[in-house]
């Protein structure tokens, strides 16, 4: 059944974690891909725009309606099937399904109640002694399935798995005609840069755009094509434009015994120094996450009185900057660290300026000390908002080649120094995609970053890198789009769009304006 | 000095659940080192000067050295596992027999014996009393804090209604209530260090106990059943907002 409400100006449904604020007349729930047919049909017949919403944790505005109805997947959270292929495990999910959810349904084997994919699957995977789960971790665990799919999330543990891209199988889609279409990879491909749809109502074609998409880096900068592109990828990463995904068939991963670390340097050149000799080295890690001296101050003045760091251990005196990352636990472990200490001495570092740990309990306080980060600067943000109300925040979200990392961080330092901007810099830098965060103080700082950051994404994008890695560019970064691929690459975006959805009413506004 | 902590490996009972028919789900549960042996490592961990030895001690089964190679990994300088076919289904009693001659036997010379409150699964918290009470020196229980006193130490003990502070001679039994959540990490120096350290096993004959003295057969405490004990809560809620109604409500309950 399709539920409808009327969306009040205050509603949660008009804002995700951008903190922008949209707008618009009804909120559809449906609980079946029936009623999102049905619910797609009325936006088609009557030219409503219909903007797909999945948990609202995305940080672009992906989300948020410019008018017209939100269509929420939250009630279809399913798992529906399980099965296996060549490449191993897969779980059929409904789009509402969180990230959380849908690893508590795997570690619990709730496999009895769901269908057989393939022959005898649920049984065979409840008796597997091995221990599975779902790798992409994009931070917010209460994100939804779908969300993550409709814009390749990805996060942390990227540097191992891949983003979302990488982990799924099959996608069923409701285009904006009503009809569906049901891709299984490796079932359709473009011919060069044309794709052939089998949708329920026949053969939809799509011309895909003719610029280079850059996978060498983290990107998720407009839609990506390539030669012979899969068709499942054309709605991964398509922030909702083309169509609604209604299912979809995510891979499993197997778990391992891991051992957490960080380790101390006495500066920030140090650690990113040592985190691209670390790349290099060969040693697998799940990720690798970068603190600079800014992030540990802020943590340290939070310790004094957010009680939430009660159990955070003692930063010490002598750390500068950190680095974060997971070893696979086990007999190499040591060998692991034999060939890491000398990396580790030649950079200022040492095994004894460390933490380990590889219990749960203790492997939970390193990622509080990862959240502690945000959280600080949340702290940080709320203080300074005390003596000026209105301050916010800003976060970058560039990737660059790993080889060029070093010359971003120092155009990181040159360009906000230059603006006169105070920020911090943590997160994945293994993926050459450390976040800054801008701290703003008034409007003019606002003003200023804003500029600093258009200067940022160029010399992002001059380096062989990209201006959104891994946020997206939902309605907030469509500059960035034109940016990257110029006003002719905009325009193949366009055109893509109004094949598939010749009225704009799915997600406009999102990646490209019409 | 020399500090002998016994700890005790625990399912970790924050992820322990309970089935259908009330019994307590421990498969897939992960075995850990008893928070409270935990914090009395710890405990003694503080007060370590260069010199001092911490030995720690548990009697269990051969995969119970992963809590001894945490022990390790954490400061402690040498580890012992007790382990014998003939220790299972040990009581408190015979416990605290099989932990008495090892002290004797292997640590005679232990300036605290250092236990935790009680272990996590077993709840019992007698097993320091009747460590004691065997070896014939001072106890002193529930201790929430403990620092040097000369030769000796000085320790707050927590009786929940009282505290106290006590001066405890060199010889003794404490057992530790609480310590610092904020408890350290090792380093992975550390941890490196801890692997290459052996663990010392030994059984029953090389701690020279009776067959009638250790486990099962030397126990006191016969279970004749266990069951789940299910409470309801018959609490009201009342309407708090107008402050003289909810004083009126609190009087007549009263």
């Amino acid at each position: 059944m399709l539920h409808i409400r009327e969306l009040e100006p205050d509603s949660p449904y008009l804002i995700d974690e951008s903190k922008i604020r949209g707008h618009g007349v009804r909120l559809l729930v449906p609980d079946t891909e029936a009623d999102v047919i049905a619910a797609v049909r009325d936006a088609a017949d009557h030219g409503i725009p219909l903007t797909v919403s999945g948990m609202r944790t995305g940080v672009c505005a992906g989300c948020v309606p410019e008018g017209g109805d939100v269509l929420t997947t939250e009630k279809m959270t399913a798992v529906t099937g399980v099965g296996r292929d060549g490449r191993g495990w897969f779980l059929r999910i409904q789009p509402g399904i969180t990230v959380r959810q849908l690893n508590d349904f795997i570690r619990k084997k709730g496999y009895a109640q769901v269908v057989d994919v393939t022959p005898n699957a649920a049984a065979a995977l409840t008796a597997e002694m091995k221990t599975y789960f779902y790798p992409v971790d994009p931070t917010e665990l209460n994100s939804s399935l779908g969300g993550n799919i409709a814009t390749n999330a990805s996060g942390p543990r990227t540097f191992k798995y891949g983003p979302t891209r990488d982990w799924v199988r099959r996608v069923r889609v409701v285009l904006s005609d009503g009809s569906t279409v049901d891709l299984t990879r490796g079932q359709v491909r473009a011919q060069n840069r044309t794709l052939n749809l089998p949708t329920s109502a026949g053969l939809r074609t799509v011309h895909l755009p003719t610029y280079t998409y850059n996978r060498q880096v983290k990107n998720t900068t407009g839609m990506l094509t390539e030669d012979g592109m899969d068709a499942v990828d054309l709605f991964i990463g398509s922030e909702g434009i083309f169509g609604v995904i209604t299912e979809a068939d995510v891979y499993l991963a197997e778990a391992h015994p891991l051992m957490s670390n960080i380790l101390f340097f006495p500066g920030d050149r140090d650690a990113y120094a040592f985190a691209a000799e670390f790349r290099r080295c060969g040693i697998s890690s799940e990720f690798l996450e970068f603190f600079d001296s800014g992030s540990l101050n802020l943590i340290r003045a939070s310790r004094l009185d957010n009680p939430r760091f009660t159990e955070m251990p003692d930063l010490p005196d002598y750390a500068g900057s950190a680095l974060f990352f997971d070893l696979p636990y086990g007999p190499h472990l040591t060998d692991d660290y034999a060939q890491l200490a000398p990396l580790i001495a030649a950079h200022s570092g040492s095994l004894d300026r460390s933490w380990c740990g590889h219990e749960l309990r203790d492997r939970e306080r390193f990622f509080a000390f990862r959240h502690a980060v945000p959280q600080s600067i949340f702290d940080y943000v709320a203080r300074l908002k005390g003596a000026s109300p209105g301050i916010h925040k800003m976060g970058t979200d560039m990737s660059v080649p790993l080889d060029r990392l070093d010359e971003m961080m120092d155009d990181y330092d040159e360009v906000l120094k230059r603006y006169g901007l105070e920020y911090v810099i943590f997160g994945h830098i293994g993926n050459g995609h450390p976040h800054v965060e801008i701290i703003l103080k008034d409007l003019d700082e606002l003003n200023r970053a804003k500029q600093a950051y258009t200067e940022l994404a160029q010399r992002a994008i001059a380096l062989g890198g990209s201006p959104s890695a891994e946020h997206g560019i939902g309605k907030l970064k469509t500059d960035y789009v034109r940016l990257m691929y110029g006003d002719a690459g905009v325009a193949e975006i366009r055109r893509a769009k109004s094949e598939l959805d010749p009225q704009w009413i799915l997600s406009p506004g999102n990646m490209v304006t019409r | 000095m020399r500090f002998v902590v016994a700890v005790k490996q625990v399912p970790d009972t924050t992820l322990i659940r309970v089935d259908e028919h009330g019994s307590l789900i421990r498969q897939g549960i992960p075995a850990i080192l008893d928070p409270y042996a935990e914090h009395a490592l710890e405990a003694v961990l503080g007060l370590k000067k260069p010199g001092d030895t911490v030995t720690v001690v548990t009697m269990g089964p051969p995969q119970a050295e992963a809590v001894l190679r945490r022990c390790l990994e954490i400061g402690a300088d040498e580890a012992y596992l007790l382990a014998d076919a003939a220790f299972a289904g040990a009581d408190v009693h015979a416990t605290a027999k099989t932990l008495s001659v090892f002290v004797k036997r292997v640590v005679p010379d232990a300036t605290l014996i250092i236990c935790g409150k009680q272990a996590a699964d077993g709840d019992t918290g007698e097993v320091p009393a009747e460590l004691a009470q065997m070896l014939g020196i001072s106890q002193f229980c529930y201790v929430t804090q403990l620092k040097r006193n000369g030769d000796g130490f000085l320790v707050t003990q927590d009786y929940g209604d009282e505290q106290r502070d006590c001066r405890v001679p060199a010889g003794s039994v404490l057992s530790v209530a609480e310590g610092d959540l904020n408890r350290r990490l090792p380093s992975i120096k550390r941890y490196l260090e801890a692997t290459a350290l052996p663990i010392t096993v030994l059984n029953r004959v090389q701690l020279m106990l009776g067959a009638y003295s250790v486990g099962l057969k030397g126990s006191r405490t016969k279970i004749v059943e266990s069951h789940a004990v299910r409470t309801v809560r018959t609490g009201k809620i009342f309407d708090g907002t107008d402050p003289v109604k909810a004083a009126a409500h609190l009087k007549e309950m009263l």
